[in-house]
């Protein structure tokens, strides 16, 4: 049902230009089997230039590049699949390999365990889903609601009320949550290092201390912004300025 | 001092009788004196001896001599000069019998064999011996290093005034095959003895250190020099190829090979007679019969050096598995078996052949199925040295023992070596081979003796991405997510909407139905009322059947509109549960079941007719006022 919406609420838009990118990216497939991988890369690419994503498009874009041993592009796209699906096992392990590839090894600083578990629910499902999950306990909701009200027998009102708060409880985290994904993807909080060689500065000027070095490939955290200057948080927690020419957001 | 005379003296075992008279004077003189025992024969005499004067580089006997028994001997702390060997000792000892006395005389030497390295005037130090208890210690001993020529007359006893060798007639050269090779050629030193001189005792042994070459020694096999004649500036020289080596270099750049030196004896002819003192000596050697006039002439020989330009090999087209081999090879593989049960070794050879730095070559890196166990190579060489260079054939044998049935293959081998002559790399590839191994007998009996498979690990060979994926794929446009969409708001709020629908219409319906049922229990009494009257009428007529059917209805039909029942549901059994649920008086529901009862029994019953009928009627009225009150 939920799928069929889906696929009723894409065609609706999109039904047109859809069937020339499945056709594009199936050509496109084609050449990365023959390991035309330079050819694959532009017909991937053409047609997120048309305006369309999908998480096997970026994965399959992603393996192209690596196949091309351009491991920062390979990164960007593997993390741009594992957005819009992040449970995905094969974009997690190829994502892990291209991540041996690169020069900068930081270790990650173990974050709470609240932190973790709500990263890691913010992460179980695409936003897509967690859409779903928040609209369909707010039908339950709405419905233990309407038992309440409507019914004269005492358990089953008694029943519907306990319910109904825990789905109220289950609605308001899955909303939080994919209101929290939601913000994430449309201000862009994260970046891939694209330039071999990075100095990190100390604050937003040329002429500000250098204070580490990052090199491509490398994932940061954009926190701040000033002019073409972005505040970075790397895996390991340090914090520093670089120009928003060396990165590519994801 | 005498009594060493003596015994040098007698020592010689040659007697002539004008000699004899002049040694019986000392041995009288001698032995008056020791009969005078003032003077003990056995006095204790601690001496060093070395050459006064060494070139450089030679080397020389240092001696320690002394004419009793010592014990804890201390040789000097030599610094100057390198010390070969030492300390070395020899006895001698000699026993006297002269005119019926025994005299035992005994000599201990301890000799030191030294190197002089650099020039000056140095002091050897003195040795401590301790003999009876008492500690003797020896001179110290001067030696003089002078500067070393290439032709300089050798030192020693051979040496003499006039016996010369010039530099022209005797030097050692050394050739090298070509001075550009690339890094890991072969390359051919040749070091040339070349002589007009007869010469013999020729040792080559110090040249042997090449440093950044790999070296083979040509001359192995090789018992006798080879030799030819030339012809130099109007002299002849007879040459000989002293040493002959292969040379690889291991690094690029300009190396230089140091000049090798070489020792030999040279027999010079003399200029003059021996000079000296010993009449009697020079009577004995300048004999025409021994005397050849040739003199042995021991001559250091130092070679020029020699500079090398090693090229490194091209970068360009280097083959990836290039290993450093340089010269010109061929490359074959052998597989013993190619079908095999399991379990059955089988060897994989590969033969390298050529001419260049074979020895040096590792072995091919072979790419087996994960399922062969193999084993280490086994190398061997068969080597061949002439004087051309170092050429043969190099065997690598892999024993390899399949442990799974399976159609396994072998991958080619590839080999590449740079080839000095084309100047280019030469790419050489075995075959690959493909392997059947069907199942072993033996193995399989094991097997079910074990109860069991030999299970193993599964073992990775490669890391690499996942494959991409492929259709159907959901491709939308970029940026819109179904979440805070149109649709996602619309389905909120449609739940929404429909739940208060639902609420509103449930609401008024229940309302209705409520409304319904108030309506019936307000009726209800007026309904029974109704029945009621219609059944006293029938009482009037006497309808006895229709009164009772009246009642009835009216007592149930109340009871059913009053509590929203439907007839259907109540019965005789369960109404009495309803009214205590509603709260009527326990006195007044057994009343209201009484007057059904009764209803029902009259009906039946004999007797007057009139009078029961009229009972019930005012019961019936009696009960459903009563129940009126209790529900209001």
């Amino acid at each position: 049902m939920k799928k069929f919406l889906v696929i009723l609420f894409l065609l609706s838009a999109t039904f047109a230009w859809a069937d020339d990118n499945q056709l594009l990216i199936e050509e496109a497939n084609n050449l990365y089997n023959q390991n035309e991988y330079e050819q694959a890369a532009t017909l991937y690419q053409k047609v997120i230039e048309n305006g369309y994503e999908a998480p096997e498009l970026y994965y399959n874009l992603g393996n192209t590049y690596f196949k091309l041993n351009n491991m920062p592009q390979a990164i960007l796209y593997y993390e741009k699949a594992r957005k819009l699906a992040p449970a995905d096992d094969n974009i997690l392990f190829n994502l892990s390999i291209a991540n041996n590839r690169i020069v900068d090894k930081i270790e990650t600083v173990p974050e709470a365990f609240y932190a973790r578990w709500w990263k890691s629910l913010v992460y179980a499902f695409s936003l897509d889903a967690w859409g779903w999950i928040s609209l369909t306990v707010f039908g339950l909701t709405i419905l233990m609601l309407l038992v309440f009200l409507l019914s004269n027998i005492v358990w089953l009102r008694k029943a519907s009320f306990w319910s109904g708060i825990i789905f109220l409880i289950l609605f308001g985290v899955s909303f939080l949550l994919a209101r929290q994904k939601h913000t994430s993807f449309s201000r862009d909080h994260q970046a891939i290092v694209f330039t071999p060689t990075v100095t990190i500065k100390s604050s937003p000027t040329d002429s500000s201390i250098d204070l580490f070095v990052i090199h491509e490939g490398t994932k940061v955290q954009l926190t701040d912004h000033v002019g073409d200057w972005y505040e970075i948080t790397i895996a390991n927690g340090s914090v520093g300025w670089l120009k928003e020419e060396d990165i590519r957001k994801i | 001092m005498f009594s060493n005379e003596i015994m040098n003296k007698t020592k010689r075992n040659f007697v002539s009788p004008s000699r004899m008279a002049k040694t019986m004077l000392w041995l009288v003189a001698a032995w008056l004196m020791l009969g005078a025992g003032s003077v003990r024969a056995d006095e204790v005499k601690f001496t060093a001896t070395a050459k006064p004067v060494v070139t450089s580089g030679e080397r020389f006997q240092l001696n320690y001599k002394i004419n009793a028994e010592g014990a804890n001997f201390r040789g000097p702390n030599i610094t100057d000069f390198q010390m070969l060997s030492g300390p070395n000792t020899s006895t001698s000892s000699s026993v006297q019998i002269i005119n019926g006395k025994v005299s035992r005389t005994s000599e201990y030497v301890f000799s030191y064999i030294l190197q002089a390295s650099a020039e000056g005037t140095f002091t050897i130090p003195p040795a401590t011996i301790v003999v009876d208890g008492k500690n003797y210690t020896s001179n110290s001993v001067q030696v003089k290093v002078v500067k070393n020529a290439a032709a300089q007359p050798g030192t020693g006893q051979q040496k003499s005034a006039g016996a010369t060798a010039g530099a022209d007639d005797l030097f050692l050269r050394a050739q090298i095959s070509n001075s550009t090779p690339y890094q890991g050629e072969q390359v051919i030193i040749t070091y040339k003895l070349y002589t007009s001189l007869p010469i013999s005792n020729i040792n080559v042994s110090e040249i042997n250190s090449f440093p950044g070459f790999w070296s083979k020694d040509l001359f192995q096999n090789i018992k006798e020099y080879p030799q030819t004649r030339e012809v130099i500036n109007g002299q002849e020289f007879v040459v000989a190829e002293v040493k002959k080596l292969a040379l690889f270099a291991q690094r690029s750049g300009q190396i230089v090979i140091e000049p090798g030196l070489l020792e030999c004896v040279a027999q010079v002819r003399s200029a003059s007679r021996r000079n000296s003192s010993d009449p009697f000596f020079d009577s004995f050697f300048n004999d025409p019969f021994f005397n050849s006039r040739y003199q042995n002439v021991e001559k250091k020989l130092i070679s020029n050096s020699l500079k090398i330009d090693v090229k490194p090999l091209p970068t360009q087209n280097k083959p990836t598995d290039f290993s450093g081999a340089v010269g010109s090879f061929s490359f074959e593989s052998e597989l013993s078996n190619s079908e095999v049960k399991t379990n059955e070794p089988i060897t994989l050879r590969f033969k390298l052949k050529g001419r260049g730095n074979i020895e040096l070559i590792d072995a091919p890196k072979v790419v087996f199925p994960p399922d062969f166990e193999v084993y280490d190579p086994e190398i061997s060489n068969n080597i061949q040295v002439n004087l051309s260079g170092v050429s043969g054939t190099r065997t690598f044998e892999y024993l390899i023992i399949p442990r799974n049935p399976g159609s396994y293959t072998i991958k080619s081998v590839p080999f590449s070596y740079f080839d000095v002559s084309r100047q280019s790399y030469v790419n050489l590839n075995t075959p690959a081979y493909d392997v059947t191994v069907s199942k072993g007998d033996g193995q399989a009996a094991q097997i079910t003796y074990q109860g069991g498979t030999n299970q193993t690990d599964i073992q990775y060979i490669g890391r690499d991405i996942r494959h991409i994926k492929l259709p159907p794929y959901q491709l939308r446009p970029i940026g819109t997510y179904f979440f805070r969409s149109p649709l996602y708001n619309l389905l909120m709020l449609a739940i929404a909407v429909v739940a208060i629908a639902i609420l509103i219409v449930w609401r008024r319906t229940v309302r209705r139905r409520r409304d319904v049922a108030r309506m019936r229990t307000r009726k209800a009494t007026k309904v029974s009322r109704r029945r009621l009257k219609l059944a006293a009428s029938y009482l009037k007529e006497k309808k006895e059947f229709a009164f009772y059917n009246e009642i009835s209805r009216a007592l149930w039909g109340y009871m059913s509109d009053k509590l929203n029942i439907p007839p259907a549901e109540l019965s005789m059994d369960n109404v009495r549960d309803i009214l205590n649920h509603r709260k009527v008086n326990p006195e007044v529901a057994d009343q209201f079941i009484e007057t059904l009862n009764s209803t029902e029994y009259a009906r039946f019953a004999p007797g007057e007719k009139s009078e029961v009928m009229d009972k019930v009627y005012h019961q019936a009225l009696d009960v459903i006022t009563k129940i009126e009150r209790e529900l209001k």
